[in-house]
Formats: structure tokens, sequence, C-alpha cells
């Protein structure tokens, strides 16, 4: 079942077209991954699909449903749920508080009181094991942490989409690792549909089922895993030449 | 934890009964003092509802007081209705006036909000200036006066504003525990990431700026009777919307009890001290607000709460400094 679906979407910032007629779309239980160089129009295809934009052209359909020019906070209590590049979190609060926010506002958070929703959020805190600073302010947490409190957050929304902007940009070896772990829990534990945009090529590899590349705002290549590193126009465009190498060389 | 919330119970008791027998013991004067601390600290709470928990700079609040203080006096005086009457009334109409405002200047950020309700402000009172045929325009308007003895209508004034205190506190306790109070403080704290997790920004921002209204209204029309005298230049000033900003930001912006502490203190203070030096006082009052931006950022309260302490200050210098 196809979850989510764009046809032809199309976002001109005066005589820049960044996202420029692209068709897309997301297999319910799938991660597809999202690549392609810096200001290919990654995070403003995501920005389209939450309605933080208006599409220039094109429609978005969300379980057969049209998503496009809807109000971010109404596509988010659809089920589509989403982090950001950079962390989007509340300074004035706690982790939990940051995190209830989610369990309140989201797919499932309607008619929630606030002490449900708490005890929501603390599911979803143990989940991306932040237990320890529940009660820590946001400013008091490194960005590893607050990555994870974000993907809390955002699943305690209850999505079905779950669209992560570069949570593994910034983190060590050992987090994108722990990372890896939990966007896999994610989608086969909780059966949640992922979108996951990333730079890290070992993540998008071994965690992605099916890569849409684009470049200058259009989509040079949608083919499996394996397929895009051959992909010679993926390779111009974004592997670059060593890569593509050492991944011959690794075979 | 239980020993600390049983010595807070402890003190909110004792200052209960302090309040309520106070007017059987003390003399006019400090009745009318207190009633005045009340009234400030209910504008300061209802304040606090929409610039302290969804941190929207409210400084043209003061229209909702005069909205409220008119309603009165001209349901009073033009339709016969009962000063309560009158004051509920006036309260729903700076709610509903609230609403009709808040959708489209609620759209703003920052400081454009603030300058639109200054605007909306100055607007109001000048149309209740040029309308002087109904509403006596800048002479002013004297209301009928209470039919009862002088000093128990103090004492009932008194008992008035401290029950509309007790219930725009609760009305803020509420609000903080509620599904309202984490979406306000979201949008405060960044309003695209509220919209992103799913709350309606702007439905709830009026909703919040409504229910200040309504409580800053009713305190207008209890005002109204209460000096049974009103003028525009008095009910519309708008530096008692700067002063209730000062002692909210003074107590705890976004905090339960802060602003009423705030409240108490600027006004315990102004009364008996700043009453002697008038052309001073609004160099002290700006010389407070920025101190309390430097020094304590987050209220009295914040301050209590861990535990007063010079290094403390000293941390929110530095941080001010970064």
């Amino acid at each position: 079942m196809v979850l989510l679906e764009g046809k032809g979407v199309s976002k001109a910032f005066g005589a820049l077209r960044a996202v420029d007629a692209v068709d897309f779309f997301l297999q319910a239980g799938e991660i597809l991954g999202l690549i392609g160089p810096n200001g290919a129009g990654k995070t403003t295809l995501v920005n389209l699909v939450t309605g933080i934009y208006p599409l220039t052209d094109g429609e978005i359909f969300f379980k057969g449903t049209k998503i496009n020019g809807l109000k971010p906070a109404r596509v988010s209590r659809l089920g589509v749920a989403r982090t950001f590049q950079i962390v989007q979190p509340f300074p004035g609060m706690s982790v939990r508080e940051n995190v209830v926010i989610g369990a309140l506002f989201g797919k499932n958070g309607t008619g929630r009181s606030a002490k449900t929703a708490l005890q929501e959020a603390d599911r979803w805190i143990e989940f991306v094991h932040l237990q320890e600073y529940r009660h820590a302010a946001v400013d008091q947490i490194n960005i590893s942490f607050r990555k994870r409190m974000d993907l809390a957050k955002a699943l305690a929304m209850g999505p079905e989409v779950l669209m992560l902007d570069e949570v593994m940009a910034g983190l060590n070896a050992k987090d994108i690792e722990e990372t890896m772990t939990l966007i896999q829990r994610v989608n086969k534990d909780l059966k949640i549909t992922i979108l996951v945009i990333e730079h890290v090529m070992k993540a998008v590899m071994s965690l992605c089922h099916r890569v849409v590349v684009l470049h200058h705002g259009r989509k040079i290549a949608d083919a499996a895993p394996r397929d895009i590193v051959r992909d010679d126009h993926v390779i111009e465009a974004y592997l670059g030449e060593r890569y593509a190498k050492a991944q011959k060389g690794a075979e | 934890m239980e020993g600390k919330y049983r010595k807070s119970w402890i003190i909110g008791l004792i200052a209960l009964i302090g309040f309520i027998i106070l007017p059987f013991l003390a003399e006019g004067y400090w009745i009318r003092v207190v009633t005045s601390i009340f009234m400030y600290a209910i504008i300061t709470a209802a304040l606090n509802i929409i610039a302290g928990f969804a941190g929207y700079a409210a400084f043209g609040n003061i229209v909702f007081f005069g909205i409220g203080a008119y309603t009165t006096a001209m349901l009073m005086l033009r339709v016969g209705f009962y000063w309560w009457a009158g004051a509920i009334v006036g309260g729903i109409l700076a709610a509903i006036y609230a609403i009709l405002l808040g959708i489209p200047i609620l759209r703003l950020r920052g400081h454009y909000f603030a300058i639109a309700t200054l605007g909306i402000n100055r607007a109001t009172e000048q149309i209740v200036l040029d309308w002087g045929s109904f509403t006596g325009g800048g002479k002013g308007i004297t209301l009928p006066l209470p039919q009862m003895e002088i000093q128990t209508f103090y004492a009932m004034i008194y008992f008035i504003m401290f029950g509309l205190l007790i219930f725009t506190v609760l009305v803020n306790a509420f609000i903080a525990r509620s599904r309202l109070g984490y979406a306000l403080r979201a949008i405060r704290d960044n309003e695209d990431a509220a919209e992103a997790s799913g709350i309606f920004a702007p439905r709830c921002k009026i909703i919040a700026w409504a229910i200040s209204a309504f409580i800053t209204g009713i305190t207008g029309g209890v005002f109204a009777y209460w000096f049974s005298f009103i003028e525009p230049a008095t009910v519309f000033d708008i530096m008692i919307a700067v002063k209730a900003f000062v002692m909210m930001m003074l107590g705890g912006a976004g905090t339960v009890l802060g602003p009423v502490f705030g409240a108490f203190l600027i006004e315990l203070i102004s009364e008996t001290v700043w009453g002697k030096f008038l052309t001073i006082h609004m160099l002290i009052l700006g010389m407070i607000m920025m101190a309390v931006v430097i020094l304590i950022p987050r209220g009295m309260i914040d301050l209590f709460r861990k535990k007063f302490s010079l290094s403390a200050l000293l941390k929110n210098i530095k941080n001010q400094a970064v």
C-alpha cells in the first residue's frame, strides 16, 4: 500500500526551482532514503509534505487524501511526524515536557489529559534511552541527546509516517550505531514507515530499502541502495568517483 | 518534596486568613492600599496568561480594563444594570473584543504584536473620547454612588478584589497544568516547532488572550464602581500595563504565583516609598525593569526555587553576556 505520494511536486523560490516536478511515493512499512548534495531540495521536499511551504505545483496525498494546502498542525495530526535537521526544541522546558508536547498534540493526542500524556512521554523517553535526563533542561544536554529527544517527541505523536531530517549529522561513530538500531526498531517493532534524509552513506546503505536521489531539485534516481551506488548519474552528482571505487574495492 | 508542599500550603493558608481578617483590624487607608494591590495582582496575573505563558507581549492589554470600566458605567447609567452585572458583561465584551482583534493581530509575532496592541488601546481610547454624548468624553463620567456606608463599601470592594484574585490565580494554576498551558509554552518557546507538533497556534493564542481580556475587563468594571468616577486617561492608561509587565517579570513570567508576588512587592513599595517622589517614580520603575532582565530574567520565584545566592545572580549576568 502506498502511504504517501507526491505527483509533480514543485517549489520555486523566485527564479530558483528548489524542487522541480518530483514524483515520489512511500510504501507502507519501508524505509526510504532521500539523498543528494547540499541544496538538492531534500529538506524543502519534507517541508512541502508537512505543510510548512505551499506548493508551487503538484499534489501530495497521504493515504489517498490530498494534504497539500493543509496547515502543518493539521498534517501532523493526520499522522505525519518529522524531526528537524537543526533540532527545534522548546528551550524553556525539560526533556520530558518537550516530549509530552508530541503526546498531547500528535495523532493520538486529542482528548488526552496532561497526566496520561506524561506517562506516554515517559514511555518514549525510555525507548530512546534518555530516562536519566528526563528532568534536565534542554540546554543541559548535548546534541546527540537533543536529537534523540526530538525523535522521542516525534514518536510520541503516534505517527504512521516519520520523516527524519539528518538525525545522524554531527554524531560520533558510536552514536550513529545506536541511532541506526533505534531507527530499525521504530520500523520493525513499531511498524512505522520512515523517510530518512541522510549524508552518512553507511547508514543509508544498511537502513534503507529504497533510495531516491535529488539533484538541483530534480529526481535523478529511484532504486535499491545496491543499484544506487552504481548509477553513473548519482556518482557524478553526489557520491563521487572515490566512493564508487571504494565500493567496488569492497566487493 | 512532600514537606516542601506542606510548607507552601501552610504559608498560603496563613496569607488567606490574614487577608480575610485584615479589613476588620486595619484602618481605611490600608484597606484601600491592599485593595489596589489586589487589583494590580489580578491585572498582572491576567497579563501573565498571554504574555507569560504564550510569550506574546500584550502591552495594550489595559484596553480591556477600559472596556470593562466603560461597559459597567454605561450599563449602570443608561440601562440601569446592577454594577456586578455590568462588570460581567464588561468582561464578556472585552473577551469578544480580544477574539475579534486577535484573529488578525495574533498572526503578528514579537514586537509587531506588541505595537499592534498599543495601537488598539490608543484607538479605543479615542473612540471613547470622541463619542462624548454617550460616554462623557474626556471630562469623564460619574457612576451611581453605592447605597451603603462608606466603610462597608470599601470592605466589600476589598473582598470582591480578593475573590477575583484567587479566581485568577486558580485560572493560572489550571492553565499551567492543562493542554492549553503546554501548547502556550510551546508557542512561546518555538512557534514553528509547536505547529509542526500538531498545535493549532492561532486558536490557542486567541483563547489565551480572550481569558486574559475577560478577567481584565471584569476588574475594570469593579474599578469603575469602586472609584465612582472614570475618565479615558485613567482607565486606558498604558502605564498600568507597563507596571504590570514589570511586576510580572520581577515575580516570574509564566509561573502561577510569580506575577502575584511581583505585584505585591512593587505596589507595596510604590505605595509606601515612591508615592512621595512622584517624578522619579518612572525612573525607578525603569531601573527595576533593567535590573530584573539582567539579574533575574526568570523572576524571583525561580531564584527562590534554586535557593537565593549571589553566585546565582552572577551566573545570570554571565549568561547575559554570552
